[in-house]
């Protein structure tokens, strides 16, 4: 599915970081690695030498890892630059590293994290670098909705990167509590809430049986932000990786945004996929 | 490959970084991308939201309604008395929202006890220069400098060290210091030796440390998001009342819209229909019902705080009659924590200390004195209290040797151990202390009626079974060796392990330590199984003296299933909730981390759990569990902050106290709502006989909340202070499904004592109506001098009548006469309270305008007086004939 994977790279340390899992995504898929760093007009000296030190640094390791590489640098857009290049090279998926104005500024006032993932025309996993400390998860998290799309390529994703670190996979789900307007919440217990499992998380499940990824399951009623950082936290998993926002801008200012609340609380790296390859 | 298991040049390129630390202007970089180092709140409601919450459930969104029509009402008809209705519902939920929020409230600071952990200013290397800097400033990739007393500002990777001890207290909850070093080393994070973190502190030693994580990123940010990020939400008390007000607000308005529709078929005009569907609805609603359970809560925790128990926020007091678990530690909640040694094991045999007279040459006795960081100063023994219960066992044997100490390899949780070097009499010893297992194998020689023999495996043999006889009686037992040192090693410095001192040892002996438990623990336990309460030890402890422990205790009669700490941490959720659900169960060699899985895991299975915990990280599974009880004398700040509750005397037994006293209240809630909901009834009568008899309205809205908000308050509030009766810890613990209200709670006051108080007060309206030459079908003004009077003895005869309903309702089955009708003096304040206000409504000019009420004569009184004690009577008729079915 992943055939040449991207890396968008600057002069912070998070985007070598988020440099490192598309790197180690492209070893487990057998994909070639290309990392490119994008300076627009104006930016100092300074930040150019240390984004090409960071790409020299994700080639050196490639090379290691025995994974074909390249790089990029162009002065431009950045948005429009990165499109440029997956467009001309036929990237199958980006990454980038969010940046703080993703964290302190509400999603929808349009970060270029932001953009590049709801505009450029390949996948996009946007990765938020907490803990430098764990560098390969162990224990990945896996927040899923009711009724996902894109099922073959969010498992493919999960199963991939969970392959090239050895690391057990927890698929979540955090369902409405049941209530009734007279006895308040119905209480049920993990093996009923079992049965009450999506369809569509039943055929993640699946694919990860099938590309024989170590897993389990976990459905709790609750809200679904808190709920998963409380999980992620209580069960120390290093990693998260769950689906981009799909709400709309009134809906996130009604109900709220689960992605963006995940993004700002979360206590160990997430990856944010947004997929495009069809099922 | 985590960073702990890469070398030090290694870990320093993963992080972009070098030993001359970061440029200033990288530094900055990462920090305004990362953000400052520093523990942060997650986003949570505010106050101010969570108490307009209350002005927005169902309940207060009827009474908005009702008091939106009372308005309009006002404005279309003006003069009716509308507009004083409409303030007073207003008024209504306003005396609500306050009395639920101020029992929902609590005081959020477990994250400031937190944030004390963390120093102010750190040293780091930038630019290959030592700079001071403020902690928060510290970023991934910095290089910090750790000496002796330091705080630790971040999780950091030692990359040099000297000797460095560190205390990881706030994290593992082990106290004794812990030795570091800066080579690389498999493994996790938490057990790495070459790894420190945040909130920690330096107790010797120094090093240079590369920091990995800051702020929320590190492990101290995990208790910190786990502490404020879990949200305990309704107690069960609540979740109860939002039902009760739910139920009883659609009967209201059900009853209102009903009588409304009724009305306008038998030709009543809109404006009286109106009239009446509002003011059904108020009787209907018991207004007073939120700030009695309340008031009753609060003086619930007055009565816990003189057993022992200080309850941090009200709806609490009850959640603790509700439990069906408790997860406690051991030493100190159940044990005294008062160590003293008990046996020991010298030359093949077990004796009593009391029994033990060495000399003064003796090894064991010369090892457990020196082999010692406890000390003996102002006429006390002070220090840990196994090291304390071995210095006092050797020091009031053989005395003072006079030794000096050359060096000491500290004790270690990992090796189970420690060792020193000491010069005794010009010659230099080695003594050795620690957990069997570590000792033993050490061991070479062993030493017998003073001479020394070679050790076989039958002696190691010998030595294993008496190790677990003694665990089996609860002891902690510790093995002590010794060998004479040829080395010459100079300076009197403490060094880091060296192997060679702790090889070819001659094994001296076994101490078995002993902590009582608590005398008073035995009872408790009793207490909880006879409660149908679970009680889950969680200990540190090896398996069998947590199994002997609990046996001494009768927290187990049979064979437990017994899960240590090792086993715990590879078992899946499922077979944990498997082994949960066995009836005894011990979790032993266990950390304070482990436990918030454990309570999650029960109340995943419909369990409500309260938890005992002491150290910071105890603090998330405080907060996690239904009710968090911390130690008032051993407990960190932070989990008191984390806690619900806290024990002052850090007692099991008060907590089963504190749990019968909660029992109690419930039951004293179910009282007193039979109380409140008894003068329901006649209050909605008189405004069934306005619409169906066509009577001038024998009682108005004001002197339905006039009873409702004022004269009912305190009769009730005496009943929530009835005593807890003994059948109270005899019974299971409440059904998650049982109601608060009930059948028979509804049953008897709407069915049985509402309509003996709606006779009396449907009498005493018509007694004065026909007194004052009333004929039937004739409606009067509102302000006529007889009609005035009649309310008010309608009025009267609800006041007089829920005296005696007040001493009924003191028990649901029992003749209060079996009670002891004085035993419950605050029954006579609020009776004598009652009728005070009544008298002001009564016979003041201010209580006459405000209830529209007059001044009525003695004979009305004592008229009513016998309607209080038909009442009574009846309902000790009605008690006796089911106690006589049963």
């Amino acid at each position: 599915m992943y055939r040449k994977i991207l890396a968008a790279v600057n002069e912070h340390i998070n985007s070598e970081v988020a440099g490192r899992y598309a790197l180690r995504l492209a070893k487990s898929c057998g994909a070639s690695f290309l990392t490119c760093f994008i300076a627009e007009k104006g930016t100092p000296e300074e930040s150019v030498v240390r984004a090409e030190e960071a790409m020299k640094r994700l080639i050196t390791e490639a090379e290691l890892l025995e994974v074909p590489a390249g790089s990029i640098t162009k002065i431009g857009d950045t948005l429009g630059e990165i499109g440029a290049v997956v467009r001309h090279k036929g990237i199958d998926i980006v990454f980038a590293a969010t940046r703080r104005s993703d964290i302190e500024k509400r999603f929808y006032s349009g970060t270029v994290t932001r953009r590049l993932s709801l505009q450029l025309p390949c996948s996009v996993a946007l990765v938020r670098v907490v803990h430098m400390g764990k560098i390969h998860p162990h224990k990945i998290l896996v927040p899923l909705k009711a009724g996902i799309d894109h099922i073959k390529e969010r498992a493919y994703f999960t199963s991939k990167i969970a392959e090239c670190c050895d690391a057990k996979v927890v698929v979540f789900h955090a369902t409405k509590p049941i209530t009734r307007f007279f006895h308040g919440e119905i209480h049920l217990t993990p093996y009923e809430w079992e049965k009450r499992l999506p369809e569509g998380i039943s055929g993640f499940v699946e694919y990860l049986r099938k590309y024989d990824i170590a897993h389990e399951g976990r459905l709790l009623p609750g809200k679904a932000a808190r709920s998963i950082t409380i999980e992620a936290a209580a069960k120390r998993h290093d990693l998260i990786i769950m689906g981009a926002s799909e709400r709309s801008l009134l809906t996130s200012l009604i109900k709220g945004n689960p992605v963006e609340e995940v993004l700002r609380e979360t206590p160990c790296d997430l990856i944010i996929l947004k997929p495009r390859h069809e099922d | 490959m985590k960073i702990n298991a890469r070398s030090k040049e290694n870990a320093l390129r993963q992080l972009v970084s070098s030993e001359n630390g970061l440029s200033e202007a990288e530094a900055a970089k990462r920090l305004s991308e990362n953000g400052l180092n520093e523990i942060s709140a997650v986003a949570r409601t505010s106050l101010s939201l969570r108490f307009l919450g209350q002005f927005t459930h169902f309940l207060a969104i009827l009474l908005w309604i009702g008091a939106g029509l009372s308005f309009l009402s006002a404005w279309l008809h003006p003069g009716e008395g509308m507009l004083t209705l409409g303030a007073a519902i207003i008024g209504v939920i306003f005396i609500n929202a306050l009395f639920t929020f101020i029992q929902e409230y609590r005081a959020e600071k477990a994250l400031e006890a937190l944030k004390k952990l963390l120093p102010f200013y750190v040293r780091v290397i930038r630019e290959g220069r030592e700079r001071r800097i403020h902690s928060r400033e510290v970023v991934t990739g910095d290089i910090i400098l750790l000496a002796e007393g330091d705080m630790i500002p971040a999780d950091a990777r030692l990359i040099e060290s000297s000797l460095m001890k560190v205390n990881n207290a706030s994290l593992t909850g082990e106290s004794d210091p812990i030795l570091r070093n800066h080579l690389p080393s498999g493994g996790e994070l938490m057990e790495s030796p070459n790894i420190v973190f945040a909130g920690t502190t330096v107790t010797s030693g120094s090093g240079k440390a590369l920091v990995f994580a800051t702020g929320m990123g590190t492990e101290f940010g995990r208790i910190a998001h786990l502490t404020s990020a879990v949200e305990p939400g309704l107690s069960p008390l609540q979740k109860e009342i939002v039902k009760a007000t739910r139920l009883v607000a659609t009967i209201a308005a059900l009853v209102g819209i009903f009588f409304f529709g009724l009305g306008l078929l038998i030709g009543r005009s809109f404006w009286e229909n109106f009239i009446f569907a509002i003011g059904i609805t108020v009787a209907l609603i018991p207004e007073g019902m939120l700030p009695t359970v309340t008031l009753s809560l609060a003086m619930a925790s007055q009565r816990m705080v003189r057993r022992k128990a200080l309850i941090k926020n009200l709806s609490s007091v009850e959640t603790l009659g509700c439990v069906t678990v408790i997860c406690t530690d051991k030493t100190g909640t159940l044990t005294q924590n008062r160590m003293t040694a008990a046996k020991i094991w010298k030359g093949d045999k077990i004796i009593d200390t009391a029994d033990f007279y060495p000399q003064a040459g003796d090894m064991l006795a010369q090892t457990a004195l020196l082999c010692n960081n406890a000390r003996f100063a102002d006429n006390e023994y002070r220090g840990d209290p196994t090291e304390t219960a071995l210095l006092k066992l050797a020091r009031e044997r053989i005395g003072d040797p006079g030794a000096t100490r050359i060096q000491e390899i500290p004790f270690d949780s990992d090796r189970k151990m420690m060792t020193t070097l000491n010069k005794v009499a010009d010659r230099k010893y080695v003594f050795t202390k620690g957990a069997v297992e570590s000792i033993l194998p050490l061991c070479s020689r062993s030493l017998k009626s003073g001479a020394e023999t070679e050790i076989d495996d039958a002696f190691g043999q010998r030595v294993m079974e008496t190790y677990h006889a003694l665990m089996d009686r609860g002891l902690r037992v510790l093995a002590f060796a010794y060998k004479q040192s040829d080395g010459q090693r100079p300076g009197n410095e403490p060094c880091r392990q060296d192997s060679s001192l702790e090889e070819d040892l001659v094994f001296a002996g076994l101490v078995g330590l002993e902590d009582p438990p608590r005398p008073e623990v035995r009872d408790a336990i009793e207490k909880c199984h006879c409660a149908g309460i679970k009680v889950i030890m969680i200990t540190g402890d090896g398996s069998r003296t947590a199994v002997a422990i609990a046996r001494e205790i009768a927290l187990i009669r049979g064979t437990p299933v017994v899960i240590e700490g090792a086993d715990f941490v590879k078992m899946s959720d499922r077979e944990l909730r498997e082994k949960l659900s066995e009836k005894e169960i011990i979790f032993a060699r266990m950390t304070p981390k482990h436990k918030m899985r454990v309570v999650s895991v029960l109340q995943e299975e419909g369990e409500r759990v309260a938890v005992t915990g002491d150290g910071v990280n105890d603090a998330p599974a405080l907060r996690k569990a239904d009710i968090g009880i911390s130690m008032g004398v051993a407990g960190t700040d932070v989990a008191k902050e984390a806690s619900d509750m806290i024990l002052l005397d850090d007692n099991f037994a008060t907590i089963v106290n504190a749990v019968e006293e909660g029992r109690a209240v419930y039951e004293n809630i179910k009282k007193f709502l039979t109380y409140i909901f008894a003068s329901n009834i006649p209050e909605a009568v008189p405004y069934l006989a306005y619409i169906l008899l066509k009577i001038p309205l024998p009682l108005t809205i004001m002197q339905i909340l006039a009873v409702d908000l004022g004269t009912d308050m305190l009769p009730a509030l005496a009943l929530g202070t009835e005593r807890p009766t003994p059948s109270v810890m005899k019974q299971p613990p409440r059904r998650r499904n049982e109601r608060l209200l009930d059948y028979s709670v509804i049953s008897r006051a709407y069915l049985f004592l509402g309509p003996i108080e709606a006779v009396a007060c449907m009498f005493g309206f018509f007694y004065v109506m026909n007194r004052g030459g009333w004929n039937a079908g004739t409606m009067l003004p509102p302000d006529h001098a007889v009609y005035v009077q009649a309310t008010t003895a309608c009025l009267t005869a609800i006041i007089i009548t829920q005296a005696g309903n007040v001493f009924a309702c003191r028990s649901s089955k029992e003749s209060v006469f079996s009670l002891g009708l004085f035993t419950n003096r605050a029954i006579f304040i609020g009776i004598a309270f009652e009728f005070c206000l009544h008298l002001f409504i009564v016979y003041h000019p201010c209580g006459n305008r405000i209830f529209s009420t007059s001044p009525v004569s003695l004979h009305i009184w004592l008229v009513l007086l016998p309607f209080a004690f038909l009442l009574f009577f009846a309902e000790e008729t009605r008690k006796a004939l089911a106690r006589s079915r049963r």
